[in-house]
């Protein structure tokens, strides 16, 4: 059986290998429209401000191919499929045959239609091309557009190369999707310590520069810099599957088996949408775990085990310099529009601070900086197991005398939210 | 997947904090860390006064691990013996395994930032020091089942059970 599988990155990879480790007779050949083995997208921000060399960018070596019998075709993006035929064609005019395709091709870079977005000194941190560029380009003021986890890391990174750097977002605080309005402004502050300038709730409406770049034009100011990075997001690629006629919605559609609404397609990464593994709710939630289970539970299907995605899971960090923050479940937000009464939890102890969201007494997404960050995991099981929160907070005080050993975790929770005191 | 890794079997209710496990751990691995410090331990004990439980917490190594998943540079990763543990050449202290952790294991480095977990001794023939040190029969080694995703289940059904 041919299993061909549309993109190189973390997900295309984890199908890729998991085929083969489990059974060597599958010919396995991965379309790559780069020309490098799999690298970690995750650690491009870091390998920018020369935390990770260039060789641990990578996760895989080309020797790694060849013993798992893996055929790779470079520098080729697919530009069609047939699925009648069961063929796919490359912009370079290449045509593939397959028995089950696999669709791994993640997202596109959302570039804004702002004008002036394609003079020189404009880059992004996306990919490892595009980070190479940045990274041996010399400049002293850098502007970044969007506040995303890639921007912050951008941003970071950019300032230990010395750049004077500048953040713009569109919404009031920074990490708008991940972090609830207290969270990011305090985030925000932090970075300002770090001296970073960040400015919300700005537009940027041109970028000026005969053809390199010389300043940003936003609805409140210009600042004039010589490097700007786009950081304003991923979207997931859908026009591709949409030439074989699957079903995409915000990403290309899939069962419980990771199967487009074509058979013999699956699809994974970046450009599928999900539901919420702990909600149920359809969700997109482009992160490097929820990529690798969804590549191993395409090669298990394809394999024929009955295995069932049991969907995303939404857990996120940010880290810049000495702040830590992490997130999970849904913000305050996300809760409005849901049936029932939704309760803030905060704790703020001088820099760290917790804010923990339920929904009718159980823990459905909470927000940490700090210290309070390293209690996280804690919170994240008591969303899954569902614990209702009033019930520990009237009764953690009489948990003591029973030891009861089932009850630990309640006992910690309690802990952590502070009851007895 | 099944690792076949020995496993600590923590009983909290015979634990009495005397840390002797944390000294031991941390002379273990002092030479790794360089420096002498028991609040390097990758074994904490959590001391809960009101309920008069300690709780031993350390890595559990789980089968699917998600700090392995959740890495950005792929620093954490399963040795021989089925251990998962960070390696320090690679880490960049992003803290995200302590995070992602289900059981808030990861002990952080206040100097490197970088994370360390239980190597169940890796190399040491005697065993893992932490069940040499402990008197009271709080840290066990199990040796003759890996804790499997199956077994916790079981044993988490049967305590439901006896407690319901």
């Amino acid at each position: 059986m041919k299993v061909l599988i549309i993109g190189n990155g973390i997900a295309g990879n984890q199908v890729a290998f998991t085929l083969s480790q489990q059974n060597q007779e599958h010919e396995i050949c991965i379309i790559s429209a780069e020309g490098v083995p799999e690298y970690d997208p995750c650690s491009l921000p870091y390998f920018l401000g020369g935390e990770v060399e260039k060789k641990n960018v990578f996760r895989k070596k080309m020797e790694d191919y060849e013993q798992h019998n893996i055929t790779l075709v470079f520098d080729n993006k697919v530009v069609s499929i047939d699925p009648e035929a069961k063929r796919v064609t490359t912009d370079k005019g290449l045509e593939i045959d397959y028995d089950k395709l696999v669709l791994a091709h993640g997202g596109d870079l959302f570039i804004p239609p702002i004008e002036g977005i394609d003079k020189k000194g404009i880059f992004s941190c996306k990919q490892l091309i595009e980070t190479e560029k940045l990274r041996s380009h010399t400049g002293s003021c850098a502007v970044v557009i969007g506040s995303g986890a890639i921007g912050i890391e951008a941003a970071e990174a950019l300032k230990k190369k010395g750049y004077e750097v500048y953040i713009i977002e569109l919404f009031d605080w920074i990490l708008p999707t991940l972090f609830d309005e207290p969270a990011g402004k305090k985030l925000a502050a932090a970075m300002e310590g770090y001296g970073i300038h960040v400015c919300t709730s700005e537009k940027v409406l041109r970028i000026k520069g005969t053809d390199v770049v010389t300043s940003v034009v936003t609805d409140k100011q210009e600042i004039e810099c010589d490097t700007v990075v786009v950081a304003t997001g991923v979207v997931p690629g859908t026009a591709l599957a949409r030439t074989a006629g699957i079903e995409t919605g915000r990403g290309i559609q899939v069962n419980q088996k990771m199967e487009t609404s074509v058979p013999d397609i699956y699809a994974c990464g970046d450009c599928v949408e999900t539901v919420d593994a702990c909600t149920g709710e359809a969700a997109m939630f482009q992160l490097k775990h929820n990529a690798i289970e969804q590549g191993q539970i395409v090669a298990k299907n394809i394999l024929g085990e009955k295995t069932q995605y049991l969907g995303a899971h939404a857990f996120a960090r940010a880290h810049f310099f000495k702040t830590h923050a992490a997130t999970f479940g849904k913000t305050i937000r996300g809760t409005e529009c849901l049936l029932g009464e939704s309760e803030v939890i905060e704790k703020e102890n001088g820099a760290d601070y917790l804010r923990v969201i339920l929904l009718d007494g159980k823990v459905i997404g909470g927000q940490a900086i700090g210290k309070y960050a390293d209690t996280i995991g804690l919170l994240i099981s008591a969303m899954w197991r569902k614990d209702d929160i009033k019930l520990i907070r009237s009764k953690w005080n009489s948990i003591s005398k029973t030891k009861n050993p089932g009850k630990f975790s309640q006992m910690r929770l309690g802990h952590i939210f502070g009851f007895g005191a | 997947m099944k690792t076949k890794r020995e496993q600590l079997r923590i009983d909290p209710t015979k634990c009495t904090a005397c840390h002797l496990c944390t000294m031991a751990c941390a002379i273990k691995h002092h030479g790794i860390h360089g420096m002498l410090n028991p609040h390097l331990s990758r074994i904490k004990i959590h001391q809960y006064k009101p309920q008069e439980v300690n709780v031993p917490e350390v890595c559990m190594a789980c089968e699917n691990a998600p700090c392995i998943k959740v890495c950005p540079v792929n620093a954490r990763m399963r040795i021989s013996n089925g251990s998962v543990v960070t390696n320090v050449s690679l880490c960049i202290g992003c803290h995200a395994c302590v995070y992602i952790c289900p059981v808030g294991s990861p002990e952080v480095h206040p100097e490197t930032g970088q994370t360390l977990t239980c190597d169940m001794c890796a190399e040491d023939k005697a065993g893992p020091w932490c069940v040499i040190a402990c008197q009271e029969g709080a840290l066990t080694l199990s040796d003759k089942d890996s804790l499997t995703i199956e077994t916790a289940r079981n044993q988490a059904g049967r305590y439901k059970r006896m407690h319901a």
